[in-house]
């Protein structure tokens, strides 16, 4: 029998010494993970150290970038920065791309689409500086232990993997073993201790609360009425619905059914909240495979259920991946800032081109799940969700099955399936042009405001086709 | 015939927009407590707009006015008379303020609000006045005027709920309970709307949109009293008397048309 051998790794004190092992002008690509979301300490604490020494030229693969990443936009506005890959942007930089663009490519790609790219070589990574909140001196870590514990690593672990250089950037060095490493040793170059790697606090970014607004609690109720319908909801489903309010009232809604009709799900998948651990721990489900905890609950039980995976972004939706959980999605519950009449679904801008999100794994999820959900309120604010044109692609209409709505559900013309088993339902079954007609009748048609002059971004999909480009504003 | 009044302040575009959205049975607009004064103008101004535009989308529409005393009372009928709604709801309502608002309004359904002592020790006179079509039981105040505190368990609104059912039934009009006002507590809500139902009640006031399901449900009739009641017309068609045995208890002619009224309903909200 063989036997492994763990070399301990060199341990780095500061930024200033690493930098003396690595070449910073000859390693521009560098990749970060966003497990810490608006709570990440790591990246500004790392670009800082390319503000200070001025180096220019640089290619970034965030997987997302939230606005607590200021100094992304302090190396854009120094002109530091040539290209940008990721799969998410909010805030003051994204404000900045739409407005500026950038000297080289924005691209926007799926977190499948991102794990497939790296592992292809289309995207190099020079040096990945994976944040981690414990780690041993044999360079094997987890994201679910330590006292900045986040949860699941996933999107970190291709990083580790093809990356040319690995750095862990760590607050907790332990001296032993890790039993299920998520990040191992044997991909790790360099362990660089810092005072902290941010505030897990953090990671709560965003909308994780069951909403109690009557809009988004009638739009719950007719989507686990579908799912319902459908026969979708039986023993054995699978699962994913997110950490939006609407989405989990439908978790919500779904689970009063399961618990009244004895049905036992078998796995939950993607970004996992307190009320899917809750669901796992009262038997309704027997498996949750995260690749992101959207709240701490969900980190702290990935450490005591083993039931509760954390999985690898590849895992998770590469699609060249056979292992990959979503090809066995029975249902996806997603949301959408637009939706036009093909069913093509744009998370990425809003209405005025202004750069607010990216697909995550919207597109992922919505290609592989047997039924994808998008839910939304018809008329927000004072403008329809429903465009003749998206702004922006996101994820691809054919993909996209149902449409629910506070005042009907749209079927895809493509799911002539559904539509026949919806054709005695009491719900408020319509065309997505009914709907369209409906809101109009209270918003009236708005101009199209829309100018689609400079391009300034490319929409990438998981098959690395470029559905759409993002224009300046 | 409605299960739900759901209550919707009247200066709240939002909320009015999607009027049709909630599935109460019916809907009242409120001009009173929820608009504060320098508010009022604004909430006739929008509602009447509103109803112009979009009356063919909403359905049984009420407007709580302001009481006949108060200096919008007249304005909150005049501007809204003409528009598609079903009616009024009147607060500190009296036999002469409900006569007041009677001779004004052009015929429309009125709901007195009984939430004083004194209405309810006159609710029979107010039950028959003209335009009358349902009282609603108004227990926030009540409990204020009786100095005693509004309960969850609601013991202290037997007697006034027990009454006002009476009075309605005997003078065959809408029983229509107050809101229960804790909005988020479920088992609450369910709990006080079968006690009202259980007394006579034929509907529940509610303040909340997220309360429409529960209260729909529960004052509509069940399954197994839909099924009942369809044998109940089955074997007195069959049978042709006016007295007949099922399952070894007596029917008469009451309880066939407590049978007719269950199908009735039935019919009426697609059960």
């Amino acid at each position: 029998m063989g036997q492994n051998i763990s070399i301990t790794k060199p341990l780095i004190n500061s930024i200033d010494e690493l930098f003396g092992f690595i070449d910073m002008n000859e390693n521009k690509n560098l990749s970060f993970h966003h497990h810490l979301r608006n709570g990440d300490g790591v990246i500004n604490y790392v670009l800082q150290h390319y503000i200070t020494k001025g180096i220019t030229g640089l290619n970034l693969y965030p997987s997302s970038i939230f606005p607590a990443y200021t100094s992304i936009l302090t190396l854009l506005k120094n002109q530091q920065i040539n290209n940008i890959t990721t799969n998410y942007c909010n805030g003051s930089v994204a404000t900045y791309i739409s407005e500026n663009g950038l000297p080289g490519t924005f691209t926007m790609q799926t977190h499948g689409g991102r794990a497939r790219s790296i592992q292809e070589g289309l995207s190099k990574i020079d040096i990945a500086f994976i944040a981690a909140p414990y780690v041993n001196i044999y360079g094997d870590a987890i994201g679910y232990d330590g006292k900045n514990c986040f949860g699941s690593m996933g999107y970190a672990v291709v990083d580790s993997e093809y990356a040319k250089i690995t750095v862990l950037v760590t607050d907790t060095i332990v001296d032993e073993p890790i039993s299920n490493p998520e990040i191992l040793g044997k991909n790790v170059d360099y362990i660089l201790k810092v005072d902290s790697i941010g505030d897990n606090s953090g990671i709560v970014s965003g909308t994780t609360e069951i909403t109690k607004n009557p809009i988004g609690v009638k739009i719950a109720k007719n989507t686990s009425r579908l799912l319902h319908e459908l026969g979708l909801i039986k023993n054995g489903f699978s699962f994913q619905s997110g950490a939006g309010g609407v989405s989990l009232r439908v978790t919500k809604d779904v689970k009063e059914i399961m618990k009244e009709q004895h049905i036992k799900a078998s796995f939950f998948s993607g970004g996992i909240t307190k009320y899917h651990v809750d669901m796992l721990e009262e038997g309704l489900v027997d498996e949750l495979f995260d690749v992101q905890c959207f709240d701490l609950e969900a980190a702290h039980s990935l450490k005591r259920n083993k039931n509760h995976h954390a999985i690898s972004a590849s895992t998770y939706a590469n699609p060249t991946n056979p292992a990959q959980v979503i090809k066995d999605l029975d249902v996806v519950i997603l949301g959408a800032t637009e939706i036009d009449l093909n069913f093509n679904v744009n998370v990425t801008t809003d209405s005025h081109q202004t750069i607010i999100g990216g697909s995550g794994g919207h597109s992922d999820t919505a290609s592989e799940a047997k039924v994808s959900v998008i839910v939304s309120p018809l008329i927000k604010g004072r403008l329809c969700v429903i465009k003749e044109r998206v702004t922006t692609i996101t994820t691809l209409g054919k993909n996209v099955d149902c449409l629910v709505t506070e005042r009907g559900i749209a079927i895809n013309p493509l799911r002539q399936d559904l539509i026949e088993k919806l054709k005695d339902s009491k719900l408020k079954i319509c065309t997505i042009e009914e709907l369209l007609e409906k809101a109009y009748h209270y918003t009236n048609k708005p101009k199209n405001m829309i100018k689609r002059e400079q391009i300034i971004g490319e929409i990438e999909d998981r098959t690395h086709d470029i559905i759409d480009y993002l224009y300046q504003k | 015939m409605s299960r739900s009044y759901l209550f919707i302040p009247g200066n709240t575009p939002n909320m009015i927009q999607n009027l049709d959205v909630f599935e109460s049975d019916a809907v009242i607009i409120d001009f009173e407590d929820s608009v504060m004064s320098y508010d009022k103008d604004a909430a006739r101004i929008l509602i009447k707009n509103f109803l112009q535009k979009f009356h063919e989308q909403v359905g049984n529409i009420y407007i709580r006015i302001n009481d006949v005393e108060n200096s919008n009372f007249e304005s909150d009928v005049n501007d809204t008379k003409d528009l598609h709604i079903a009616g009024y709801v009147l607060p500190k309502a009296s036999v002469e303020a409900v006569n007041t608002l009677y001779k004004i309004c052009n015929g429309l359904d009125i709901i007195p609000i009984i939430e004083s002592p004194l209405a309810l020790l006159e609710s029979q006179k107010i039950a028959a006045s003209k335009g009358v079509v349902g009282l609603l039981f108004g227990a926030e105040d009540f409990t204020k005027e009786m100095g005693i505190e509004r309960t969850l368990e609601a013991k202290e609104l037997l007697y006034p709920r027990s009454h006002i059912a009476v009075v309605c039934k005997a003078y065959n009009i809408e029983a229509i309970d107050t809101p229960y006002t804790a909005k988020d507590d479920e088992t609450g809500l369910e709990q006080d709307a079968i006690a009202a139902k259980q007394l006579g009640f034929t509907a529940k006031a509610l303040i909340h949109p997220n309360q429409v399901d529960a209260i729909n449900r529960i004052f509509a009739p069940s399954p197994e009293e839909i099924l009942q009641a369809k044998r109940i017309i089955k074997k007195s068609e069959e049978s042709q008397k006016g007295a007949f045995s099922l399952d070894g208890k007596m029917i008469d002619l009451p309880i066939i048309e407590k049978a007719k009224k269950v199908l009735e309903k039935a019919q009426k909200y697609g059960l």
